[in-house]
């Protein structure tokens, strides 16, 4: 980067929301110079959505919050100035697409900007349609908002973004809610931004994957708040590596598959942070003399054991629209299985169906003998527990020892034993301090460890979950994974609906495809993902599997996750560093 | 289903789409909201008053007369003005006349003798008038009703009533709330469903699941403007005292003509009724 004035300058800035006891962050300084792109790595809780919500004074204009030291925007205190006069430097992205949305239209929607800046109409409608266009949604300018694809939305509030002039744009985990097609059309639109070089981007992000194309500087905050490093990308993740991981900051799964490898006995003298770099450094590896192991997975013994979970010839169909056209599915008892697809393809509705939150039709499912379509609450609790996507909208009683002793009380179960049922699940779950705390009280994390207490305090041998990690930051989706892979080990069967394919990757026994309500693909994960299924259904194949596949020896193509790779570094688990 | 799309049936109406134009014989399409309100306004608080079926009468055909030429009805709208109102305004003036004090009305003729009890003539006409006044207001705010869309009303009380636009705006922000929040109920019932919150039958269990399902509704839906504010305030809304308009709707005098003639003819008919 030139030597030019910096836009944005953080000056030992700390902030505590009111009500807080710490400051998160906690003195930190970096400065953003036009047409940089700058990555905010910190593990959760280090206060990196704070930061941002500072850097155009929304803290603290719009947030109750205490702020020391300093965010100067374009030489001015942020303190100083308003934030409607802010936005003219630096505008926001943020996390939920839904959230952003105000009019009715897309044109509406991005004129929004400019008309509050009072800017004439010819003005407004040319920098909508250089914005609309920028992001490839001017023929669509004239539709409802809701019909765009979370991709699409969050397209649409870059546009917003955009019309706005900003030579700043800070986006806070805008890819957390979307799928991977929408995540990559998200970047598409930002590299060709970064490549205008007109605009500075300040990124939080957790799918670094996607991320580390146009990233040009990374400034990483400790757990406490402070600043730990500020440099160039490849320089402060190649020679900090180790102490990244120690923080508890999620790494490129690329440069972790090099880890795995320089660990496994490998020559990797520069650690890749990109796929494509990943699959450089896979052929300019040495012949080796033995391959990889092949990752050897037990198969399971499906064909002779009777199925946990039976379909035939399962037809749904909401309002008049049929949505599921015949499935036809047996899951062994004990697997994981992970139902993908693009939205609307019926994952939900399936799953909905398998566990009777939505009666299907009789004769059709069979869990473990019973059919959700004839059973009453008390047996279907007794074999299999349903995960909500978001855990408030299953709970019901007003503290998280009700919420669990509730299903046992269902059951008619002797007080005595429901007291030490639920002691061990809180025990179980780290939740025995906030055993009388009410359930919308909890953090994330803990409101779902609770949902997915009360899901199996009956018993259910059998566990099903919508999107169990949709918009949620990549620690806690990496704690909820570690729950279930221990359940799966102890003999729980799990599905799992999500749109999250390195999770599948890493996690699941098995890969149920589903494309338009029809199964495309069903068998183990090695298997599906060493087939075509998952591009044919119109999704990504993990970054890493793409990786690995694109390289020279096919030797390779078999590695679908970081366990392949054996054997592994061994992170601290309790810093929820790497998977 | 992902909290990022709506189901499509949330979709089939969309009350964003642009005022539809349906030419100059349906002109009501082409007045400006607060002249269709204010026109008949007159009218419905006579209607609050007028104590004889007459003034109700004529009201209601003068409002269903412009419905019919000047506002493109849907097959529904058309049902439920001409086959639901007056089968409800039926039902209601013979309920009413139910009801109706027998001593205040025994001078007028039995219609009905059942036991001691009698239906008087005079009873079922005060039944008819209150139905037939409620039908009217009724039918008279459908001028406006079914012929304007929200954002305009939104843009003429900024533009013409000077509301102030922060007010305005965020109402229309928070009309999107809707849909979410109908898609959002109906998950949060499945889920209280399936963990066996139905237990028990009657008022009280069943006003326990409604509260039960208000916590949840409500923590989401606080979360959720929080956002959208923060997402509004970054993108300067509020920063001067106006806002560019992009869309007109520009009180003309057509407008003018509508709601004086409106005005006339509900005095004419106040004249009229009151001459016989």
């Amino acid at each position: 980067m030139s030597p030019s004035s910096p836009v944005i300058r953080v000056a030992d800035a700390r902030i505590r929301h009111d009500g807080n006891a710490r400051f998160t962050p906690d003195g930190v300084s970096f400065d953003v110079r036009p047409g940089e792109v700058v990555l905010l790595l910190g593990p959760s809780g280090s206060g990196k959505s704070t930061l941002a919500l500072a850097l155009d004074g929304l803290i603290p204009h719009a947030v109750p919050a205490v702020i020391d030291g300093t965010v100067l925007v374009d030489g001015v205190s942020t303190t100083d100035t308003t934030v409607a006069r802010l936005s003219e430097t630096v505008s926001m992205v943020f996390q939920d697409p839904d959230a952003q949305i105000v009019t009715g239209t897309l044109l509406d929607e991005v004129c929004f900007g400019p008309e509050n800046l009072s800017l004439p109409v010819e003005d407004v409608l040319a920098r909508a349609e250089t914005a609309l266009r920028q992001v490839g949604l001017w023929e669509r300018r004239s539709e409802n908002p809701d019909r765009l694809s979370g991709g699409g939305r969050q397209r649409l509030a870059i546009a917003c973004a955009l019309a706005l002039r900003s030579p700043v744009i800070v986006l806070d985990e805008p890819t957390a809610n979307l799928d991977p097609v929408g995540t990559e059309e998200v970047y598409a639109v930002l590299g060709e931004l970064v490549r205008g070089g007109d605009h500075a981007l300040v990124l939080i992000e957790h799918d670094l994957d996607a991320a580390m194309k146009i990233v040009d500087r990374v400034v990483v905050i400790d757990r406490m708040g402070r600043l730990a490093f500020d440099g160039p990308a490849a320089e402060v993740l190649r020679e900090h590596v180790d102490e990244l991981l120690a923080l508890g900051v999620w790494l490129p799964s690329a440069t972790l598959a090099g880890l795995r490898l320089r660990s496994a006995g490998f020559a990797v003298p520069s650690l890749p942070l990109t796929p494509p770099e990943l699959t450089a450094a896979l052929d300019a590896l040495p012949a080796r003399p033995s391959p990889v192991e092949a990752p050897v997975r037990t198969p399971h013994a499906a064909a002779l054991v009777e199925p946990a979970i039976r379909v035939t010839g399962l037809r749904v169909s909401r309002g008049r629209t049929e949505i599921l056209h015949g499935i036809d599915l047996a899951i062994a008892p004990g697997s994981f299985v992970a139902v993908v697809g693009t939205n609307g393809a019926g994952k939900t509705t399936l799953l909905q169906s398998v566990a009777g939150v939505v009666a299907p039709p009789r004769g059709t499912v069979e869990v473990l003998g019973l059919d959700p379509a004839r059973a009453d609450v008390r047996a279907l609790a007794r074999t299999i527990g349903f995960v909500f996507q978001n855990p408030e909208h299953q709970f019901i009683r007003s503290t998280v020892t009700d919420e669990l002793a509730h299903a046992l009380e269902l059951q008619r179960v002797a007080p005595a034993e429901i007291a030490d049922r639920v002691d061990r699940m809180l025990a179980r779950f780290g939740l025995t301090e906030h055993r009388d705390a009410h359930p919308f009280l909890l953090s994330g994390g803990q409101k779902r460890r609770l949902s997915v207490g009360t899901a199996l305090i009956a018993g259910a041998p059998v566990l099903a979950l919508d999107e169990p990690t949709f918009g949620q930051d990549r620690e806690r989706a990496a704690e909820l994974l570690d729950i279930l892979t221990t359940l799966n080990r102890e003999g729980t069967t799990v599905v799992v609906v999500t749109h999250d394919l390195q999770l599948v990757a890493d996690h699941a026994s098995h890969i149920v495809v589903l494309d338009e309500g029809r199964v495309t693909a069903s068998g183990t994960t090695a298997e599906v993902l060493a087939g075509d299924a998952l591009e044919r259904a119109g999704l990504l194949a993990p970054p890493l599997v793409r990786a690995f596949r694109a390289a020279a020896d096919p030797a390779w193509y078999a590695v679908t996750r970081l366990a392949d790779l054996a054997p592994a570094p061994a992170p601290d688990r309790s810093d929820g560093g790497a998977p | 289903m992902t909290r990022a799309t709506l189901p499509p049936h949330r979709l089939a109406r969309d009350p964003y789409s642009d005022a539809p134009d349906h030419g100059p014989i349906r002109f009501l399409h082409r007045l400006n909201p607060l002249a269709k309100i204010a026109g008949p306004l007159p009218a419905m608080a006579l209607l609050i008053f007028s104590s004889a079926p007459g003034i109700p009468l004529a009201l209601i055909a003068l409002a269903l007369a412009l419905l019919l030429v000047g506002a493109h009805l849907s097959g529904r709208a058309l049902l439920g003005l001409f086959v639901l109102l007056p089968l409800a305004t039926v039902v209601l003036s013979l309920s009413l006349g139910l009801w109706t004090d027998a001593s205040r009305v025994d001078d007028t003729p039995v219609l009905l003798q059942i036991g001691d009890y009698r239906l008087y003539a005079g009873a079922l006409l005060v039944g008819a008038t209150t139905a037939l006044r409620l039908a009217g207001i009724l039918t008279l705010s459908l001028v406006a009703g079914l012929t304007s869309t929200g954002p305009d009303l939104v843009r003429a009380l900024v533009q013409q009533l000077h509301v102030p636009y922060r007010v305005g705006y965020t109402a229309l922000a928070a009309y999107r709330f809707v849909p979410r929040f109908g898609h959002e109920l109906d998950v949060i019932r499945q889920a209280h469903r399936v963990r066996g919150m139905t237990a028990g039958r009657g008022p009280i269990a069943a006003l326990r699941r409604g509260l039960g399902t208000v916590v949840p509704l409500l923590a989401g839906g606080i979360r959720h403007a929080e956002r959208v504010a923060l997402a509004m305030d970054s993108r300067a809304f509020g920063a001067s005292p106006t806002r560019t308009e992009r869309h007109l709707v520009p009180f003309r005098a057509r407008d003018w003509v509508f709601m004086i003639a409106f005005w006339l003819i509900t005095a004419l008919i106040v004249v009229v009724a009151i001459l016989l």
